[in-house]
């Protein structure tokens, strides 16, 4: 029984009873039926979390297939067809059905219960998410078990992608995976924004949000602006392919233009870079103020950091373009956007580097990652400078200098703080902790593969080794070090291996995890482990910015919200002050049937234009629905509504 | 476990919903357009960058004689007018819900439904009147898609509106739905705003670039 487990003791139902008839008000009927109607945040994001692992693990395996092609010069293991599906498929899961679901999916299981809430804004539409991406998923792997595994890079670049190079439907299922995983995000982002503006527990105003909410919300905005841009590129691409439609969009003959698919793919792929790593700064800021014991220095600096690698993030994308005929102005104007994000992160890093050294560190696993990301992260920070400036930029272009600098910023910046936060939330989700050994053993053998991959793909690439050519010559004097590199990817992969088994084992054995096992200060730590289906029973009453180290016994709380619907407290977007109470929706099969729709309409959109119409109509049918079958209707209020409560004024004391 | 000296906040008193902007869904359908507002966006900057690969815009057609190739004004300024007028059962039926006042929504969303109607159907003959087919050249091809994809808004638009009237008949007014209403209603202001610089650069964009 969970709820005396809790760091903060108001926030529990006061007996099993009262916690038991709440359970069954927050969760799914049993059963299969009930399952799948399930729109419990949690359920959700560990379905999220989850999937997104497997194709992690996935995209791994072709990566260490990858790996063995490529370990002596001249192999004959993959064939140069089987190895452009290979990485595409890659680099394309990486990116698609890993990173950005895995970064939501973290975020829809804990941004509701740091900021204070029952369950996030739209609960339908979560399911509906996570039933797309499922969708979009299955359509790329499915295609790839089927021989029609994309083969035209995770970035599909005309005329390569285009009806004349890429007959067949391989790049179609990309492009249709593509719109259904970004419907996805974009589902996310904005549940995530909706339920932060809305929902947050009273008196946590804008300043007192914890780091990995901001992360999360400076994340979803720029989904919601970048996404755009990748579904306009794809739905143009795939116009461009289909049958009976055939546009010209890049067609040079016809007016066309191969670039601008560049500039809008890349419009979208640059920020992508930042989708995946603000979130990996929200678990580290998290990590950091937890294991340092103080206040995060310079949370300000922090916030304001965010926000202005969003904006920068924005003004970056020509960088992936300096090998195209574009004007001097527009490449002078991108090298200094593409320097100038660096003092952004730079602030961040200093931020936590100031943290550390101020505080009491503590140095458990979750931190060990956190130093883990930011040796390789600067690495590839550094890189990163070298590729911003042009003349160096045209000397490695597409070698494998670009792929180890992509490597180590994106596993260095995404992967290591993710898996410190495997470790750091997992006895949140289970209610028991990881084991210790195997965890530096996942660790240290992580640190090592990795370098070893990757570090002597530098001097691959400035060695001239080209990358997506699937071998090379033994004259050129590249296959020591692609040993080693293939040598480094076994251990990653044993690394991995360790991991699972850690989580398979802990998961039903671990060691039982103290309420609050790591000292942390947000709000997730206040429930119990695993947290019950409605989270709080009351909701609390925020008065600082590290609520659980702030007299916990004397927590204020939210009285007078339902026990009998799912109800949840909606509050002022700036102050925090409650405004109004708010019915969730009840559980429902629709948005798994929407999402079966979608799917099925982007597969059959691959041979023909009328699968859209048709889609769109059986759609329609399903969420009209969708909005029949909802709650009860509410009465009408009366005029003259919204009395503030008496004492609403209370979480002002700071 | 919360003891006589915890300090609460009683937030039964709160209303147990609102109508207006205060709302999350309010929230959610402002984020969904500004997606949808960034598409269009990326769809005009593209309409722009393709004009950058012809000498003629919209190209002339020898083959045919056709060399007036701008597209048609007239359903099209038909279109507009009728978008335009619609706002005004739109922000009626608004106001109604704003007073709870049955049967103005239920006349208004009616007449939504009708203009709905209207737009879509003059949609198609606007098709008729770009002197091209998709795939005959770029500029076909993003002429039809703005056209397609506002298209699709107007269809989404209408059936939503659609569902909404059908409610509001068969259904006691409730306070879910009067949000909705009230949501749908900037959705469909929305629609027709976004039409405004699109129809201007899509049948204006031709006769002067």
């Amino acid at each position: 029984m969970n709820v005396s487990r809790a760091a903060v003791p108001n926030l529990c139902a006061p007996n099993e009873e009262a916690h038991r008839s709440m359970e069954k008000l927050w969760k799914p009927p049993p059963g299969l039926i009930g399952w799948l109607c399930d729109t419990n945040h949690k359920h959700i994001a560990m379905r999220y979390i989850v999937t997104a692992f497997i194709f992690f693990g996935l995209a791994g395996i072709l990566a260490f297939l990858m790996r063995i092609q490529l370990a002596r010069p001249e192999l004959h293991f993959l064939g140069p067809d089987l190895y452009n599906q290979f990485f595409t498929v890659h680099g394309s899961t990486m990116m698609f059905l890993f990173a950005v679901p895995m970064m939501e999916g973290m975020a829809l299981y804990l941004v509701p219960i740091m900021v204070g809430t029952r369950n996030v804004a739209f609960p339908r539409m979560n399911a509906f998410g996570y039933y797309t991406y499922l969708g979009g998923g299955l359509l790329l792997w499915i295609g790839l078990f089927l021989n029609a595994g994309a083969d035209a890079g995770w970035f599909a670049y005309v005329p390569l992608s285009g009806p004349n190079y890429s007959p067949g439907h391989r790049v179609d299922i990309w492009a249709d995976m593509i719109t259904l995983t970004e419907i996805s995000a974009l589902v996310g982002a904005v549940e995530i924004i909706a339920t932060v503006f809305k929902q947050r527990a009273p008196g946590m105003s804008l300043n007192r949000i914890p780091l990995f909410v901001w992360a999360e919300v400076v994340t979803s905005f720029m989904i919601i602006f970048a996404m755009p841009a990748v579904m306009i590129a794809t739905a143009y691409l795939a116009m461009d392919r289909l049958a009976h439609v055939n546009t010209h969009f890049f067609n040079p003959a016809e007016g066309g233009d191969a670039l601008l698919y560049q500039h809008l793919f890349w419009f979208f792929g640059h920020p992508e870079v930042y989708i995946i790593f603000i979130p990996a700064t929200g678990f580290v800021s998290t990590i950091v103020e937890t294991f340092s014991g103080r206040r995060i220095f310079g949370y300000t600096a922090l916030v304001l950091s965010l926000i202005a690698t969003a904006f920068i993030g924005f003004g970056l994308w020509v960088h992936h373009m300096f090998a195209t005929p574009i004007p001097n102005l527009g490449r002078s104007f991108f090298t200094s956007a593409s320097m100038m994000i660096a003092i952004p992160s730079g602030i961040q890093i200093f931020c936590w580097l100031a943290t550390l050294t101020t505080g009491r560190p503590r140095l458990r696993l979750p931190l060990l990652f956190v130093f883990g990301f930011i040796l390789i992260f600067v690495l590839g920070g550094l890189t990163g400078i070298m590729l911003a400036s042009v003349p160096i930029d045209l000397q490695v272009h597409d070698t494998f200098f670009v792929v180890a600098h992509f490597h180590y910023v994106l596993i260095g910046g995404a992967v290591f703080p993710l898996f410190g936060a495997f470790y750091y939330w997992f006895p949140k989700w289970t209610g028991r902790m990881l084991d210790n050994s195997l965890g530096y053993w996942n660790f240290w053998t992580f640190f090592i593969g990795f370098n070893l991959t990757f570090f002597p793909m530098h001097i691959l690439g400035l060695h001239g080794m080209p990358r997506r050519v699937y071998t090379y010559v033994a004259e050129t004097g590249w296959g020591n070090l692609n040993l080693l590199a293939t040598i480094g990817a076994t251990i990653i992969g044993i690394s991995m291996s360790l991991f699972i088994v850690n989580v398979l084992v802990s998961r039903k054995r671990g060691v039982v995890a103290d309420a609050n096992p790591w000292g942390a200060p947000t709000l997730e730590w206040a429930t119990g482990s695993p947290p019950p289906a409605y989270n709080f029973y009351f909701v609390p009453v925020v008065t600082s910015r590290e609520p659980v180290w702030d007299e916990p016994e004397k927590k204020p709380v939210v009285i007078g919200l339902s026990y009998t619907i799912r109800e949840v407290l909606n509050t002022t977007i700036i102050d925090a002050v409650p405004e109004h109470r708010y019915e969730l929706a009840i559980d429902s099969i629709f948005p798994l049937l929407l999402a079966i729709v979608s799917s099925l309409t982007m597969t059959f959109v691959i041979f023909t234009p009328w699968a859209l119409p048709i889609g769109m109509f059986f759609a329609m049918l399903v969420l009209f629905a969708w909005f029949w079958r909802g709650n009860e209707p509410q009465p009408l209020a009366e005029a003259g509504v919204a009395r503030p409560p008496p004492n609403a004024n209370l979480p002002a004391a700071a | 476990m919360i003891t006589a000296d915890t300090q609460t906040i009683d937030v039964s008193t709160l209303p147990p919903h609102v109508e207006d902007h205060r709302s999350p869904i309010w929230w959610a359908n402002v984020l969904l357009l500004c997606i949808e507002t960034t598409m269009f966006g990326l769809i005009v900057a593209t309409y722009f960058y393709l004009r950058m690969n012809f000498t003629q815009w919209p190209p002339v057609r020898s083959a045919v004689g056709l060399y007036a190739t701008n597209p048609d004004l007239g359903f099209a300024t038909a279109n507009m007018i009728v978008l335009f007028i619609s706002v005004v059962p739109m922000a009626l039926v608004d106001f109604a819900c704003r007073r709870h006042n049955e049967r103005p929504i239920q006349i208004g969303m009616t007449v939504m439904v009708l203009l709905g109607l209207v737009t879509v159907a003059l949609r198609f003959y606007e098709f008729s009147g770009v002197k091209f087919r998709w795939d005959e050249n770029a500029y076909a091809a993003i002429v039809w898609t703005t056209l397609g994809m506002h298209l699709l808004h107007l269809i989404t638009g209408t059936a939503e509106n659609f569902i909404m009237t059908l409610w509001s008949w068969l259904k006691p007014l409730d306070a879910k739905h009067v949000r909705d209403i009230r949501v749908g209603a900037v959705y469909w202001y929305w629609i027709v705003g976004i039409w405004i610089p699109l129809y201007v650069i899509i049948y204006f964009g031709p006769r002067i670039l």
